[in-house]
């Protein structure tokens, strides 16, 4: 559809949703679909900003306001969804809040051997839950400036790192990761987007580590490919596979652009233009962002596909940079089918969000449409606002934005901060309306990551929230009853184990809905791999395709709605969903 | 045989009505009637060399540069006029809007800079000759700066001080209506809204049929900062093309 035709239609669905008045949930009298339960769940451990030791300590404060994420994943297998949250100071410990089955977490990060994410030469910057070995237990990935971390989940609590062995032991000032099936050899591949080259930022030898240009930096870490061998070792392909990205990446996100069975990629730049790869099929990309989005000079910050008009292809949201002082405005590319995007972020509502961060498609109160939450602010500080100090030094001739010794400490100073969280719900696929302050989302902190995952398996999305220098936030949905969901955890066979990459299409009530499973997709932050569909009215599942990463397609008709599935790849059978809550 | 020269311009060269710059101007014109740009850049070019500090012909140029979005190639052109040419006021004028021409097509960060570049020609421009234009220019350039710069207050002065030229001329001129239009912006962006409001009612008073006037005082609250937002929002295009000012001498 064009965006001309997609602007029209909108105006008329609109109209219609208008005049039907067509709210899933009627009779809700203004109360909240959100309750925050941080303390009470025992996650309330606060993340806190690196503090650096070298020469440009007081510089790069400001710039590494960064590393509180999450990542979700089952990793013992009980059924419950479990929580891995990251911190960056140098003695910081990283938790792994195991969930006792009742909305309580207990932190086992150190039993687990998984808490030493932070020292001298390493803080945390994301993390990332990974079947590399298809044992089918989840292993970790700690996302670091410095050297990654591979943690193999060992299936008895404990984790053992196998970082080194499985050749992964390398430099890169890492900020995001991504695990897919690129070549469809049935193991995931893993995709690390890196902020700062490959400089030593602990302890540099050069002042010239800092962005080159604001809007086209080529001096950043852009992205290193690492193929899986199958062995638990992986080799790096980036440029063997036609992965070349100079800016500072900020965000992946991967997805099925045009249906072919093959996962493309986004690459959210903050210094350095988006950049759009789509595979071909064979082993290797082909960088089609000239015709697919166009080359920008936005500050690229997440990157999460989700068919938000329901017709059938994934779309993207990405986040920028909107304020009094740079107006950007976020993407909202409309997939247009034909391997190109159109921008809908004003037309949809969705082009504001401050100084945007993570963002998440999920489907909140189940009426069938993704809704969208978006995180923001940059540092909230004190009352003297940094904007000054900053485009005192842009507006230097011939300044040279590279060295870090001509950028302006940012002390206790304010950058787009205390900026409200987006709720944007979805009003039928063609507008957003922001519902953050009506169900109790729309905090000030400085939100960087947003875990999305069903925590206690009533069929409703919770949301954990990962602040800078903050505690972060658990958000219970407690949506009334009424709408029908259903929720489908995939085993592959042929393909990974977790079924990265599988499209699934539900057909209730007569409309069809495409989800897929996605290998970490959204800044600083793994939403659960489990695939959600809210259903509306619909209390069955006429029709569910399944088109797994291998090729193989599967159809199961007659579902009833309210359940969560188990299914395997090539078993005709849909397995019950078993949760054995252990108490930790 | 040499070829004969157009019988127009021969004509001209000897009775001498159009002089080498006339001459190139028009065939500029020409070349952007057929979309020629090329031709049309050369012909404007060698026509400001002629005449550097010809504010139309300055103009005309910068509008033929936006089709061809050839925005470094202006800037470097008035970069030598203006150095070749230290004390052509209108010269200034127009290299510093052909900053402002190339900011819709830049990131956010370079548009600072070139807002910020284009700031200082205008300020060359007034120190060599305070016109109504160099202040109007300058004072509506500063509005689009954001709150946080403090700049606006110095868009007012320039605003009041243009508005204060217009209203010594005895001719009423139809860009006049643009210094209240700006002027009351500028009172809006310092929060002065009953002086804002007061100085657009004073123009409608006089362009009683100006729709821009009409439409902010239609407005109100969030409404009319919407508006306004909307009017300085610096990834649309300024029209700076600046024919008015020939057109109602």
């Amino acid at each position: 559809m064009s965006l001309s035709a997609f602007r029209k239609v909108g105006i008329c669905a609109l109209l219609l949703f208008a005049a039907t008045g067509m709210r899933v949930v009627s009779g809700d009298s203004g109360g909240r679909f959100f309750e925050d339960i941080t303390q009470k769940a025992g996650v309330a451990k606060k993340h806190t900003n690196r503090s650096f030791k070298n020469p440009y300590s007081n510089i790069m404060a400001g710039y590494t306001a960064l590393g509180a994420s999450v990542a979700v994943a089952d990793y013992d297998g009980d059924g419950f969804e479990d929580l891995y949250v990251t911190d960056s100071k140098e003695d910081g410990k990283n938790h792994l809040y195991h969930n006792n089955g009742d909305l309580t977490f207990t932190d086992v990060a150190g039993e687990a051997g998984v808490a030493e994410g932070n020292d001298a030469e390493n803080a945390s910057a994301d993390c990332l839950w990974f079947d590399y070995n298809n044992d089918g237990r989840p292993d970790l990935l700690v996302v670091r400036f410095g050297h990654n971390q591979l943690f193999e989940n060992l299936g008895n609590g404990k984790f053992k790192d196998v970082t080194k062995e499985a050749g992964l032991y390398r430099y890169l000032n890492a900020i995001t990761a991504v695990a897919f099936d690129y070549d469809h050899d049935g193991y995931v591949d893993l995709f690390i987007g890196n902020y700062f080259s490959p400089v030593n930022i602990f302890n540099p030898e050069t002042p010239r580590f800092f962005p080159e240009s604001f809007e086209t930096a080529n001096n950043g870490g852009g992205v290193t490919v690492f193929h899986n061998n199958g062995n638990g070792t992986f080799t790096e392909v980036s440029e063997k596979i036609g992965i070349k990205v100079s800016g500072w990446t900020l965000d992946l996100g991967h997805g099925d652009a045009n249906n072919d069975g093959w996962d493309d990629l986004y690459v959210a730049c903050d210094f350095g233009t988006d950049r759009f790869f789509v595979n071909n099929g064979n082993g290797t990309f082909t960088d089609k962002t000239e015709t697919a989005i166009g080359f920008d000079t936005k500050k690229g910050m997440n990157s999460d596909w989700g068919d938000f008009d329901n017709d059938g292809l994934l779309d993207i949201y990405v986040t920028n940079i909107t304020d009094d002082y740079m107006r950007e405005g976020n993407f909202l590319w409309h997939n247009n089918g034909n391997l190109t995007f159109s921008d809908v972020a004003r037309e949809t509502g969705t082009y504001n969000t401050g100084w945007g961060w993570g963002a998440k498609f999920f489907d909140y109160d189940n009426d069938g449409w993704l809704d969208l939450y978006v995180v923001n602010g940059w540092v909230s500080a004190g009352n003297q606002d940094y904007v000054p100090d900053i485009f005192q030094m842009i507006t230097k001739p011939g300044i040279d934005f590279a060295d870090a010794r001509n950028w302006p400490p940012m002390g206790n100073k304010s950058l787009s901060g205390y900026e409200k969280k987006k709720l944007f719900h979805n009003e039928g696929g063609q507008m957003f309306k922001d519902e953050a302050a009506h169900h109790g989302l729309d905090s000030i902190k400085d939100g960087r990551g947003i875990g999305v995952a069903d925590l206690d398996n009533d069929g409703r999305m919770d949301l954990f929230v990962a602040n800078a220098n903050s505690e972060p936030y658990l958000y219970h949905n407690i949506l009334p009853p009424g709408p029908h969901w259903a929720e489908f955890m995939l085993e592959g066979t042929k393909s990974n184990r977790f079924g990265v990459g599988a499209q699934l299409r539900v057909t209730a009530g007569g409309k069809t809905y495409l989800r897929f499973v996605n290998g970490g997709n959204g800044f600083a932050s793994q939403s659960t791999y489990r695939v959600h569909f809210g259903l509306a009215k619909q209390d069955s599942i006429e029709r569910l395709e399944i088109r797994w990463p291998s090729g193989a397609r599967q159809v199961f008709e007659k579902l009833a709605a309210d359940h969560i599935y188990k299914i395997v790849e090539g078993n005709s059978k849909t397995l019950p969903f078993i949760a054995k809550a252990t108490k930790r | 045989m040499k070829k004969p020269l157009p019988i127009l311009l021969l004509l001209s060269l000897l009775t001498g009505a159009w002089s080498d710059g006339e001459v190139r101007f028009k065939n500029a014109e020409k070349a952007v009637a057929s979309k020629d740009y090329p031709s049309a850049l050369s012909e404007f070019e060698a026509a400001l060399t002629a005449d550097p500090d010809n504010i139309q012909y300055g103009s005309e140029y910068r509008q033929a540069v936006i089709q061809a979005k050839e925005y470094d190639r202006c800037i470097k052109f008035f970069e030598k006029l203006v150095a070749d040419h230290p004390n052509s006021p209108n010269a200034y004028l127009n290299y510093g809007f052909a900053y402002v021409d190339k900011i819709p097509a830049a990131g956010t960060i370079t548009q600072v800079i070139l807002a910020n570049t284009a700031l200082t020609y205008f300020t060359k421009s007034l120190e060599l000759k305070p016109s109504w234009i160099a202040y109007y220019t300058r004072g509506n350039s500063y509005l689009y700066w954001p709150k946080i710069f403090g700049r606006a207050a110095l868009g007012v002065a320039d605003l009041e001080q243009a508005m204060k030229m217009q209203k010594a001329d005895s001719q009423k001129r139809s860009y006049h209506v643009r210094a209240y239009i700006s002027l009351g912006d500028g009172y809006w962006k310092t929060d002065q809204l009953d002086k804002a409001r007061a100085i657009w009612k004073e123009g409608l008073g006089l362009f009683p049929d100006d729709i821009q006037l009409k439409a902010r005082l239609s407005k109100e609250g969030d409404e009319l900062k919407e508006y306004i937002d909307d009017v300085l929002d610096p990834n649309k295009r300024v029209d700076t093309n600046l024919q008015e000012i020939w057109t109602n001498k």
